[in-house]
């Protein structure tokens, strides 16, 4: 019902619906708040045995009203309904329920409560063992959900950012204002963040007056104040979820959460906020007392049906009774009267208690069941040695506030209790990080907003800032005292933790069985977990673990919080990148003449390569390779080989460095020549190979296979500027700066010919393995080298790489009569097999220079990293080799990590002789090959052995042949 | 076919066009610099830090500029030296005449650049760089340029003047990165 007063607009009606039925609200309404004006007190059902569920807070520590928010794509299960603002056509739907809210059959589970407790699934989803996946789990899925997904793309859009200030103040309560206006009057950068959309926090939500006016008025004036201050950025909206290392916060901005669609906008952003200091003032929770039925809609915090009042101006019912052990619950009755609702009595449990208005007060009692099967219809209070039944439609109950001290526990700092205050507090705080305000246990106004003050001026003196202590308003006193009452002792089931569904009964059931340490008791029964992460059930279900195990709540501890303090759309945590933008994309510079081409291709790490490139006929893959192939060790071929990494290398010692890098000699390599060169991992093992250029006896340029083109210079630039700083060597990376193409096959040297500046390419005068720098097509300067992949006549021709693209046409275009062909990287793949050329395949980690047929490269005669290690004993044992593969009958497959075995042999790991690393379809040999390591395979040639490929089945005869299958004595290359 | 063999290339831009793009989204405008020329400077034992083409070489964080050239702190006795309108030089040469003995490597193709501009001061610069990069404003004050990473690359962000920024980001990943800028630029309106 409606109540007079409140902060909601009344000029503007909001039309919404929540399962099908239509309702209206006004701005400045939560759907919560709307639906209880309209006097909807059942929103949801509970996750394990379907109990009707109404609204419990008025707050993001919502269990209970859990509903699915708007629909289709955007629909957005398990949203708290007390804080979604309302908006023109919102649409929400309840969860967990089927075929109605109302009727819901699967509340029959409520009747097999007795056997549903704690522990029941692990207890009776046993066996046998193979029904866990198939079987129990989704069926326990299926019954006990908490929402579904729409499973439809995310329409909207997500941005990120960071941030960057003195003094962070998280939550704009009284503690948070008083702390970020005393900051940012001294000058300091201040970010204020509040996930309510409206600042003031709780003091939105109580009647008490600030200098003698509704404290919205003193929340207006600073907001006033505030919107004028440059170094001061209100963050309305803004949840602070997670305390990070180095002071850094994650906080969700909700930029379109409160309107219908984003529309332009992104609908939240994630923030990065690191901050020099910054100030907890989150505010408390109001704990409630477990009493038998106490689940029911209506049973809610009696400081959330004082913010309905106040500030929604809503009551869940006409008539409302109160449960306290705190003088607080009294404030309610006297907020609820004042707003003409009628309270049937303020239970305390306090024999002592007073009353502090015209109300009915039952001293010394206690609400210990509760009727009314879809909402509160009466409470059984007892009191004076018997019971009387209350009719009410609402129960406000009063346990005690508990500190929102969440962010101060991210970085694993554990609370404190207090027994004074009643209250786990902040104990050891992450650097940085002061708590203020009811955050760290204060309760009285005046006190929250000095220790805000407080905590702002310490933050400042940190900072070398000096500041002021702000004049505050004036408050009322209010009376705070109160007993802690953990729970109503009795029979039946009393909910400690609604969202779980976990009773006083589980709690003495984990006890019995021996789950005592809070992380067992919180696994054991799933308290404290789901959505609301036990923000309302945590402390009460210490409090009852630590009566029935004598000790004291201090020597029972609590379990700690981690991130998010509510829950985070995984949309927002990913920043907005999707799609084609979900990492960076390398292009080649050749990629847009590729496309144009209709080249097919495909993702090596970041970069898009061209796979192939189809003509017209082509009807499948293995045409456009073997035709690539083909033409290139018939005519010549292009390939764009742009992403192998490039190295320059430059300094008096850069021919120690590099000596020391590679296995092999690089020192002695002559000016104008390049050698193939393979580095070792420390532990002996092969890292990577590449070539080594000498432009200059000071300069080199080394190449890096694709893949570890980073991590190969960043291998580099640990030993310059770790192992070996007393060298003059100077590394950068070029990769990007030169566009490099593959010029390969018997026609190479003519079709380079025809772009050259007059430089004599002559085997004489530009030998196999000669490198130098030159300029091509009048004047542009080119690096080029006469290196092979592909066993063919070869040349790398590298330009600046914005010249990549028109020198790749130009190739092609000047080599027509040549048979000039540009080929991807599938055909790059076959030659290089057919080679019988290594490659990441072959270089996977777990192989040695030995294996590779590389054995001789590490050279004795100096040092170079893992030169030593490669020669110990378990390495130099190993037995497997790389050999060549063909298939006996021609038309058998060699299919890629097949295992090899002897013919005849069982096949089981001890009898492993090895495994094929590469595979390919040749066109040369017109069969399939492969590469692999084979034991003892230097010997084994000509042996027929058998490829075992036991996830399809396949057993295929396989002829041991020398790895190189084209130009076995590399005769071509050389030409 | 003898034209063709003796005809000079076309370049193109990290962008893929024979021009470079160019987008106005609210004050900011934003454009690909084709134009601008790129090495490493860097020293070698025993050799004093020269001033080429007259530029003060900036400490650590910095960036300083002398007419067309400017000079960007890139680690201990490294310097990537830009030189605007000069890309289709050759560099990396001019630049080792001015200072012989150093490492220079060509760096003018590493990189895409985009100059940034507002119309509005440097409001929109900081609200576009806090989309971007994970550096406070204080340590990017105009005069100021480090590396970085964005949308995960790494970067070159150097603040030109109060109303100016560059991105300097992977040739190869230019695509990508003038989206994250387009796209953050479009969000601030």
């Amino acid at each position: 019902m409606r109540l007079s007063g409140g902060e909601i607009d009344r000029s503007q009606t909001l039309r919404f619906t929540f399962d099908g039925r239509a309702y209206t609200g006004h701005p400045g309404d939560t759907l919560a708040s709307a639906l209880l004006a309209n006097d909807v007190r059942l929103m949801g059902r509970s996750f394990k045995y379907h109990r009707p569920r109404g609204v419990f807070s008025a707050g993001s520590e919502e269990p209970n009203a859990l509903v699915t928010l708007r629909g289709g794509a955007r629909a957005e299960p398990n949203t708290r309904a007390t804080a979604v603002e309302l908006f023109e056509g919102l649409e929400a739907r309840s969860q967990n329920a089927w075929p109605s809210l109302a009727f819901d059959a699967l509340a029959v589970n409520d009747l097999m409560a007795n056997f549903l407790t704690a522990g029941f699934y692990y207890k009776t989803f046993m066996w046998p063992r193979a029904f866990w996946e198939r079987l129990y789990e989704p069926m326990i899925r299926k019954a006990a959900g908490l929402g579904r997904l729409s499973m439809a793309a995310d329409p909207d859009a997500y941005d990120k950012g960071f941030l960057h200030c003195d003094l962070l103040v998280i939550g704009a309560g009284a503690a948070g204002l008083a702390a970020a206006l005393t900051a940012a009057r001294a000058g300091a950068q201040v970010i204020l963040a509040d996930e309510d959309a409206r600042l003031g926090g709780r003091l939105l939500a109580e009647s008490a007056t600030l200098d003698g006016a509704p404290a919205r008025d003193w929340v207006a004036g600073l907001e006033a104040e505030m919107a004028s201050l440059p170094n001061l950025r209100l963050m309305r909206r803004t949840t602070v979820w997670g305390l990070f290392d180095h002071g850094v916060y994650g906080a969700v901005e909700r930029v379109a959460d409160h309107l219908p669609i984003p529309g332009a906008q992104v609908r939240q952003t994630l923030w990065r906020i690191t901050a020099r200091r910054a100030v907890l003032a989150a505010g408390a929770t109001e704990r409630h007392i477990p009493f038998r039925n106490n689940d029911r809609p209506g049973v809610m915090q009696a400081g959330a049906l004082r913010a309905y009042a106040n500030r929604f101006a809503v009551s869940p019912a006409q008539r409302v009774a109160i449960f306290t052990s705190q003088d607080d619950g009294h404030q309610t009755a006297l907020d609820l009267i004042a707003k003409g609702v009628e309270i049937a009595a303020v239970i305390d449990s306090r024999a002592e208690a007073r009353a502090m208005g015209e109300y009915r007060l039952i001293a010394g009692g206690q609400v210990c069941d509760s009727r009314g099967r879809l909402g509160l219809r009466a409470v059984q209070v007892r009191h004076g040695g018997g019971v009387e039944w209350l009719s009410c439609g609402a129960l406000g109950v009063a346990g005690g506030w508990n500190p929102n001290l969440h962010l101060a526990s991210h970085q694993r700092g554990r609370p404190r209790w207090d027994e004074a205050a009643q209250a786990f507090l902040p104990d050891t705080l992450p650097a940085g990080l002061a708590v203020a305000g009811a955050a760290a246990g204060q309760g009285e106004t005046a006190a929250v907003m000095a220790s805000g003050v407080a905590a702002a001026l310490r933050a400042l003196a940190d900072l070398g800032l000096s500041g002021r202590a702000p004049a505050l308003p004036i408050t009322e006193a209010r009376s705070l005292a109160g007993q802690s009452l953990w729970h109503v002792p009795g029979k039946g089931r009393a909910w400690v933790d609604f969202q779980n569904d976990v009773t006083v009964k589980d709690i003495k059931l984990a006890h019995q069985e021996n789950m005592r340490p809070v992380e067992h008791l919180k696994r054991w029964t799933t308290l404290g977990m789901a959505t609301d992460q036990g923000k309302t059930a945590n402390v009460a279900a210490l409090a009852v673990m630590a009566e029935l195990t004598g000790q004291t709540i201090a020597a029972t501890r609590t379990t700690i919080f981690r991130p998010p303090y509510t829950p985070v759309a995984l949309s927002a945590l990913g920043g907005g990148d999707s799609g084609a933008q979900f990492r960076p994309r390398r292009l080649t510079p050749s990629h847009a003449w590729a496309a144009a081409q209709g080249a097919v291709f495909v993702e090596v790490g970041q970069w898009m390569r061209a796979q192939w490139f189809p003509q017209p006929g082509e009807t499948h893959w293995r045409h456009s390779v073997d035709r690539e192939v083909l033409a290139t060790r018939k005519g010549v071929g292009i390939c764009d080989v742009t992403t192998l990494g490039k190295v320059d290398v430059q300094g008096a010692d850069a021919a120690v460095f590099l000596d020391r890098l590679y296995a092999n000699p690089m020192a002695s390599l002559k000016v104008g020549m390049v050698r193939y060169g393979l580095m070792l991992r420390e532990d002996g093992h092969a890292y990577d190979d590449g070539t080594c250029a000498r432009l200059a006896e000071d300069h080199y340029v080394v190449t890096t296979t694709t893949a570890q083109a980073g991590p190969v210079y960043r291998h580099m630039e640990f030993a310059r500027q770790c192992l070996w700083p007393e060298l003059d060597v100077q590394l950068i990376s070029t990769t990007e700066a030169w566009a490099q193409f593959a010029v390969a096959g018997p026609n190479a040297r003519k079709l380079l010919e025809r772009v050259v500046d007059g430089f004599d390419l002559s085997n004489a005068a530009f030998p196999f393995m000669a490198c130098a720098q030159l300029t091509i097509c009048g004047g542009l300067r080119a690096r080029l080298f006469r290196i092979s992949f592909s066993g063919e006549l070869a040349y790398e021709l590298a330009v600046p790489a914005r010249f990549g693209a028109a020198l790749m046409a130009r190739l092609v275009a000047v080599g027509a009569d040549l048979g000039a062909t540009p080929y991807g990287t599938e055909a790059l793949g076959v030659m290089r097999i057919e080679k019988g050329h290594v490659a990441g395949n072959e270089l996977n980690g777990q192989t040695t220079a030995q294996m590779l047929g590389l054995g001789r490269m590490v050279s004795d005669k100096k040092d170079a990293i893992g030169a030593v290690m490669s020669r110990r004993e378990g390495l130099v044992e190993e037995a497997r080799v790389l050999v060549g593969l063909q298939p006996v009958n021609p038309g058998d497959p060699v299919v890629a990590g097949s295992h090899l075995f002897a013919q005849g042999a069982q096949q089981k790991t001890e009898t492993d002789e090895g495994w094929i690393t590469s595979a390919c379809h040749s066109p040369h040999v017109g069969s399939s090959i492969g590469l692999g390591f084979l034991a003892r395979g230097a010997e084994r040639l000509g042996e027929v052995i058998v490829a075992a490929n036991p996830l399809q089945g396949q057993q295929i005869a396989l002829r041991v042949v020398p790895a190189h299958f084209v130009d076995p004595d590399g005769g071509r290359l050389r030409d | 076919m003898t034209d063709l063999n003796t005809l000079q290339l076309t370049a193109t831009t990290a962008l893929g066009g024979t021009l470079p793009q160019e987008a106005r989204h609210g004050a900011l405008r934003m454009a690909e610099n084709s134009g601008l020329a790129l090495a490493s400077l860097t020293l070698r034992r025993g050799t004093t830090q020269p001033a080429p083409f007259g530029l003060a070489l900036p400490g650590p964080g910095a960036w300083g500029q002398a007419g067309r050239h400017a000079a960007l702190w890139m680690g201990p006795e490294q310097w990537l030296i830009e030189g605007e309108g000069l890309a289709e030089t050759d560099f990396a040469t001019a630049l080792q005449g001015q200072c012989p003995g150093c490492s220079v490597t060509e760096q003018t193709d590493g990189f895409v650049a985009f100059e940034i501009t507002s119309e509005a001061g440097e409001a929109p610069i900081l609200a576009l760089l806090a989309r971007l990069v994970n550096i406070a404003p204080d340590r990017l004050r105009p005069g100021m340029g480090t590396r970085t990473g964005l949308e995960h690359m790494s970067v070159l962000v150097i603040r030109r003047a109060p109303d100016r920024l560059a991105l300097l980001g992977l040739r190869s990943a230019a695509a990508t990165l003038w989206h994250a800028l387009t796209t953050a630029a479009a969000r601030l309106g």
